[in-house]
Formats: structure tokens, C-alpha cells, sequence
């Protein structure tokens, strides 16, 4: 081992300059444009992840809700509070919730890794497998950590993407990752699952199994995405961590009309003009107003069915049952 | 000389007797085993036990012989052979017409059911109960479900289902009888939904005594309060006599964890998951007095809150700890310095002792064994695991087993 380690702190030494050019976040890709690409990379800005928050409405009973997480459930703690005391554990609770509800990041592909690094011709033939070089120094994280692999044809190269995933897996295993794939990502196993309306599952078993810049994680959620915005059944995932990254993926591919439908159903005014807010900063190009009032939310919903709705009779039908709802007498006596 | 003398005398002892030709002669008994003794007096010998045997106790319950009736099934008349014997078998006239004597086809199957019946006889077999209406063991009565108690006037017991705690015989001396025997019956009864009572019956007769006793707990309910229809309010320390018993609260899905009699009243009552600790004496009736006290004596939340003046909170592991407030007192104390603890509150400042659990006898014996066993087995520990994912892979995923082998040697060479 102790080999090997200075093997491979020669490689660091020797390839830093190479290693400058692993794919992060930054990098283009093929997203759908380069101008995809940096619109995917507002998800980090702070107006977007404020309104993401905002949107995801943190219900307590919700996310603190009932988990089936196959552990054995232990005994009920009592305890005598005095009422700061309690205010103090509701606070800590709010912290807690806040951890939890936090947003896998949205990114966009990442780029393959390419990069030879000797071409020795004089050990072509000498094996019959490859070796890979894993750097398992200390201080080093998956993503920097220096990984390389000489085929049989004599060159050195880096590794790609599935042996790095591998090798890291194999060092240095994550809980609940596998080192296979699991086969419900599968697309034939997956659809029955999302019927069964186990989204939430799905979501969070990629987010252990992937890399958030995976091809593999971005099409497993956006397959889910899809499916909840086909099915408008969006309150299952509200008050989850996924609920943001759904409303993002859907404001960025301009799909929101089911959303707002649900929302006017459902009498969440402020929410979807909270969306269309979010695509405005996602579309700037959009004709409509970057900001609203208490006093012009209906307006401001007006603005986006005429300009930018693709199902416009439909929103407009829910826009009118709205208004009609908000004139009753009795959406008056529950305000 | 002498030795010619032996031949004559061996030839002589050679010679055969000859008898006349005319004369047959056969051994003639006239009494035998089976004609001085009746039939009775052989069952006796087959199937009765000596006197010193059954003051050993043999000769009872399962597998004892008992008298087969021969007789059985064997008709006058009929036999092997299928004859119509008119005035014996049938009539003798049939209408106007007089019946034959006429011999039918033979019936083969006669003799197996003529030994089919006589086997049937003669074994003592015990009444097989199905393994859902057992107790808690065998055929006795304990632990056995004996249905809802009698309807008083058009009321009935619906839902509700008794138990049998106890079946005993006690006696009593009087002047006139002496030694006078009777059954006595402890029963719980209950509806499953927080409604249940107990009952002591007394007869001479079982089935009395159990109908008095089971009328008798159902003439005696109690509402139990629970929470969540699951478990107990809270945990809590209960004493009848010489009978202790710690209860806890579980949470859903962990089963009743108790002495079998407390099992059967949390069944009655409708608890569904409790760990209880009895100490001291076992009897059923204080058992049953001590937990029925403890169950009647639990507090609400809002009591306990009121009593306290503090919040009452829950944490619940299942809901990541959330606080849920359950109680909130009228005028709240402020003061942090003096609060009680739930569970000695509760428990009535009881502390339930844990002893401290010992490494087993395979470790404390032989450490350094063990300490060989585990470095042995260390490199297994994950095996089946690993050739468990191994093959679903290369079932679902299209995996070649070379591509694993990669992974595996290529984690090997560098060592």
C-alpha cells in the first residue's frame, strides 16, 4: 500500500496541471444549449433558491411526518417543558427542517474525462488486464481524487466517469449506494414504480445512487418530474426537499401550466405568482413584469396566461373558477 | 466279552417300539385358557392394569386399552357368505309372492369394514383441539378462549370475547361432607376496545364455574383508557400483595412482551404493544388484581400537565423527534431548576433495575479462541452479501463475471 500511495503522489505531482481539468460545475455542456446550461446554473442564485424555499411551504407535519425507513422504532420520550423551553425545541425542530429540506443541487451533464496521460508503447502485450491507480491518501474527496488506468495497449490515462464511480464506491463506500446500478432505474422498472406514486423514494434513493451532474440522475428526475406534472398531483411533493428542484425543472422547461392550474384549484394565489416570478428570472426575455404586489397577484397570474401559457384555454378556465371562488360570499366569511 | 454285551444292549436301546397299525391316539384336553374364563374376565386381563400399577398412575389418559365389543356390526344371519334366509335376513312373503332361500353375489368390502369398525374401538384417544383454540398449553383450559359471557335480558356481549386465566380444584372441609371438592374459574372478558372485566366462578361442575365466572366478568367492565387504541397512557408501577408489576409504553408493531395471563388481558382489553416486568409473586388472580389497578390508576396527559404545570411533550423517533406538544397546563410554572422527569413521575419515583448484560459464556471462556474465531471469520463478514448483489447484477444488469473480477483484482494488486 505505502507503495503504492507514493506511486500515486507522484502521479498528483506530476498531473496537477491535467487534473485542473476535471468537469465541475462550471463546465459547458450539452444541455440543451449553452444558454441552457447557464440558465441551469441560476438554480444557485440567491433570489432563485429564496423563492424555491418559499415555494416549498415547510409544513411541519410534513416533513416531520411518519417515515417507514425499515428502523426499528424506538420508545416515545417524554418530557415537562417550561414554555421557553419549548419554544427553544420548536426552534431547534425548524433547524432540523431546514437540513432536511434542503435542495439536491440542479446541474447540468457533466463532461466525459478524456485525458491520456503516457502513451507507452513498449508494454503493449505485457498484460491482459488493465490496472487502475487509486490515489487513497488522506484529504482527498471524491471528485479530486486522482484515479488512473493503464490499458492493455500501454497507455495511462484517467479514468472515466464509471470507473471513477467505482473505484470510489469500492474504497471509500457511501451508505445506501450501491456499486451497481439499482435496477429500478431501469426504465421498464421504473414507470410501474412512479404509477404507484413512490416519487419521493425515487428522488431520494438517485440522490444516494448519483452524482447530482450524473446523465443517469438528471434523467432518472426529470423522468419523475415529468410524470408528477403529467399526473398534477403536486402536493405530494410539496413540503419535501424535492418540491424545489421540481418547480425549477418545470419553470425552466416553460411546463408550468399544470402547476398554476393546481395552484388556482387549490387557492395558492401567492404560489404561483411565486412561479412565475422564478420564470421570469429563468426567461428574461418573457413579456412579463419581474416583481408584484400584494394588491396585483391576480393580475400578475393575467399577465402570464396571456403571454407565455401554452395551455392557455385551460388556464384561463382555472383563472375564472378563481375569481369567482375569491367573490363568493364564502371565500369571504374564510378570509 | 464285556464290550460284545454293550453292542447287545445299544441294539436292544436301537430297536423301535413297534405299536399295532389299528391304533390312532391324539392328545385330548378338555378344558383350555378360553373355555374356564368368560369373555369378560380376558378383556379384564388384556385391558386392565395391577393394583401397584395403578397407584403408579398407569393405565390412564392417552393410549390406554379399553374393551372392543366384538359383537359389533356382526348380525345374526349374515356372514361371508350373502344368503337371503327368509325369516331370518327378510320376510318371508313379500306381497303376495313367498321369498326363496337363495344365495346372492358375495360383498367384498364386508370384512374391511367389520375391521374398520372394531378398530374404531378400544384406544382412548384425547379430543385434538385446533392449534388456533389451544391455551397455553395442551388441551387444559388456561389461555382458551371461551366466548362472549350470556346476554342479560335483550342486552348482549357482542364483541366481546373471555378468556380463562385459571382452572383449579379447591376444597373445603364442612361438618357434614368433609373433603367437599369444587372447580374454581378466573376469566377475563372484553370487547377488544378499551372495555374488559374479570370474574372468579366456583361449582362443583367445570362448565358451571366457568358460565358463573364469565357471567360474573362481564357483570364487572371496566373502560380502560389507551393511547392511541395501541399501548398504555404511560409507563407505570402497579403492586397487588406480593405481585410488582413495571409496565412501559412501546410503540406500534412491538407485540405484547409479558407474562402470558397479561398477555391475555391486553388482548381483551385491546392493548397491542407493552413490555411489562412482573416481580415478585405470580399468582393469576393478584397478577390480574395488580394490572387491572395499574391500567384504572393511569393518568391523562392533561392531568398530568394540570399537576405539574409544565408543557407535556412528545418526541416520537418515528416522526424524527419532532416536538408535539400533548398537554398544556392552565397557569404554566416558569421555573427550570425544579422539573420533574417524566418517568419517575410516573413511574412514582420507581427506578426499574437493568442489570447489566454479560458477554456470553463463548467469549468469557476462551477470549483468545474468540479472538482467533473473529479474525478468522473477519474477511467473511460481508461475503454472502457481496455474492448476493453479485448475482442479481449479473442477472438484471448484464454484467459479464469478468467485469467484477476487475474490480476485485484490480482492489488486489496494488497490495
Amino acid at each position: 500500500m505505502l507503495g503504492l500511495r507514493r506511486t500515486l503522489l507522484f502521479f498528483r505531482s506530476v498531473e496537477a496541471n491535467a487534473l485542473q481539468s476535471f468537469p465541475c460545475r462550471q463546465s459547458a455542456c450539452s444541455f440543451s444549449s449553452i444558454d441552457g446550461a447557464e440558465r441551469t446554473n441560476l438554480f444557485f442564485e440567491e433570489d432563485v433558491q429564496s423563492l424555491l424555499k418559499k415555494l416549498t411551504r415547510k409544513d411541519m407535519n410534513k416533513v416531520f411526518r411518519k417515515k417507514k425507513d425499515g428502523k426499528r422504532v424506538k420508545d416515545t420520550v417524554y418530557k415537562f417543558m417550561t414554555t421557553t423551553q419549548l419554544e427553544e425545541a420548536v426552534k431547534d425542530a425548524e433547524k432540523k427542517a431546514d437540513k432536511l429540506l434542503q435542495m439536491p443541487p440542479v446541474l447540468s451533464e457533466r463532461k466525459e474525462i478524456d485525458h491520456v496521460l503516457v502513451e507507452d508503447k513498449k508494454l503493449v502485450g505485457l498484460f491482459k488486464t488493465k490496472f487502475v491507480f487509486t490515489d487513497i491518501s488522506l484529504g482527498k474527496t471524491d471528485r479530486n481524487r486522482t484515479i488512473a488506468v493503464r490499458d492493455e495497449n500501454g497507455t495511462l490515462r484517467l479514468a472515466n466517469w464509471e470507473e471513477r464511480t467505482r473505484m470510489n464506491q469500492i474504497y471509500f463506500p457511501r451508505t445506501a449506494r450501491e456499486l451497481w446500478v439499482p435496477v429500478m432505474f431501469q426504465e421498464e422498472n421504473l414507470v410501474p414504480l412512479l404509477e404507484k406514486k413512490e416519487w419521493e423514494f425515487v428522488l431520494d434513493r438517485a440522490c444516494a445512487q448519483f452524482e447530482p451532474d450524473d446523465p443517469e440522475y438528471i434523467r432518472v428526475t426529470r423522468k419523475v418530474y415529468e410524470f408528477v406534472n403529467s399526473t398534477g398531483d403536486f402536493n405530494t411533493l410539496r413540503s419535501t426537499r424535492h418540491y424545489g428542484p421540481l418547480v425549477f425543472h418545470l419553470a425552466l422547461f416553460n411546463n408550468l401550466d399544470a402547476l398554476l392550474n393546481e395552484n388556482l384549484e387549490t387557492d395558492r394565489l401567492e404560489d404561483a405568482c411565486w412561479a412565475i416570478q422564478l420564470y421570469k428570472i429563468l426567461h428574461p426575455e418573457a413579456k412579463i413584469s419581474s416583481s408584484f404586489d400584494q394588491s396585483s397577484q391576480l393580475d400578475y397570474v393575467k399577465e402570464f396566461i396571456d403571454n407565455c401559457s401554452n395551455d392557455k384555454p385551460k388556464l384561463e378556465l382555472a383563472y375564472k373558477n378563481f375569481k369567482h371562488y375569491l367573490s363568493s360570499p364564502r371565500s369571504a366569511a374564510v378570509v | 466279552m464285556s464290550w460284545l454285551c454293550r453292542v447287545s444292549k445299544l441294539a436292544s436301546a436301537i430297536t423301535p417300539v413297534v405299536l399295532p397299525s389299528s391304533l390312532n391316539v391324539s392328545q385330548v384336553r378338555s378344558t383350555s385358557f378360553f373355555t374356564k374364563h368368560t369373555a369378560e374376565q380376558l378383556w379384564k386381563g388384556v385391558t386392565s392394569v395391577s393394583n401397584a400399577g395403578k397407584k403408579r398412575g398407569r393405565g390412564k389418559g392417552a393410549g390406554k386399552k379399553m374393551i372392543r365389543d366384538l359383537n359389533r356390526g356382526q348380525v345374526i344371519g349374515v356372514g361371508k357368505v350373502n344368503m337371503v334366509w327368509p325369516g331370518l335376513t327378510t320376510n318371508v312373503v313379500r306381497g303376495k309372492e313367498l321369498i326363496a332361500q337363495q344365495q346372492l353375489p358375495e360383498d367384498p368390502d364386508r370384512e374391511a369394514k367389520l375391521f374398520k369398525l372394531r378398530n374404531s374401538m378400544g384406544v382412548f384417544r384425547r379430543m385434538k383441539l385446533a392449534p388456533t383454540e389451544r391455551g397455553w398449553s395442551g388441551n387444559r383450559l388456561p389461555g382458551r378462549k371461551v366466548g362472549p359471557p350470556d346476554p342479560v335480558g335483550e342486552e348482549t356481549y357482542d364483541g366481546f370475547e373471555t378468556i380463562v386465566l385459571e382452572s383449579k380444584s379447591v376444597f373445603n372441609m364442612t361438618g357434614n361432607l368433609g373433603r367437599k371438592r369444587q372447580m374454581s374459574m378466573f376469566v377475563v372478558t372484553g370487547n377488544g376496545n378499551g372495555l374488559a372485566g374479570f370474574g372468579l366462578g366456583k361449582a362443583i361442575d367445570g362448565k358451571a364455574a366457568l358460565k358463573s365466572a364469565k357471567n360474573r366478568a362481564g357483570q364487572r367492565l371496566m373502560y380502560i383508557e389507551r393511547y392511541n387504541d395501541h399501548t398504555v397512557c404511560h409507563d407505570f408501577f402497579t403492586q397487588f400483595g406480593f405481585t410488582k408489576i413495571y409496565v412501559k409504553q412501546k410503540p406500534e408493531g412491538y407485540g405484547l412482551v409479558c407474562h402470558r395471563a397479561i398477555k391475555n388481558m391486553c388482548e381483551v382489553v385491546g392493548i397491542k404493544d407493552i413490555y411489562c416486568k412482573v416481580e415478585g409473586s405470580t399468582n393469576i388472580q393478584s397478577l390480574t388484581k395488580a394490572f387491572f389497578l395499574g391500567l384504572l390508576q393511569q393518568k391523562q396527559p392533561e392531568e398530568l400537565a394540570e399537576e405539574t404545570g409544565y408543557h407535556l411533550v412528545e418526541f416520537r423517533s418515528d416522526t424524527g423527534n419532532f416536538p408535539k406538544v400533548v398537554a398544556s397546563p392552565s397557569v404554566t410554572k416558569d421555573d427550570t431548576k425544579n422539573i420533574p422527569s417524566y418517568d419517575e413521575y410516573v413511574m412514582g419515583n420507581r427506578v426499574v433495575l437493568k442489570k447489566k448484560k454479560y458477554p456470553p459464556f463463548y467469549v468469557t471462556h476462551d477470549p483468545i479462541g474468540y479472538m482467533k474465531h473473529l479474525k478468522k471469520t473477519l474477511r467473511y463478514r460481508n461475503m454472502e452479501d457481496v455474492k448476493i448483489k453479485l448475482k442479481t447484477a449479473s442477472k438484471y444488469l448484464d454484467i459479464q463475471p469478468a467485469a467484477s473480477q476487475v474490480a476485485e483484482s484490480s482492489s488486489q494488486t496494488p497490495s
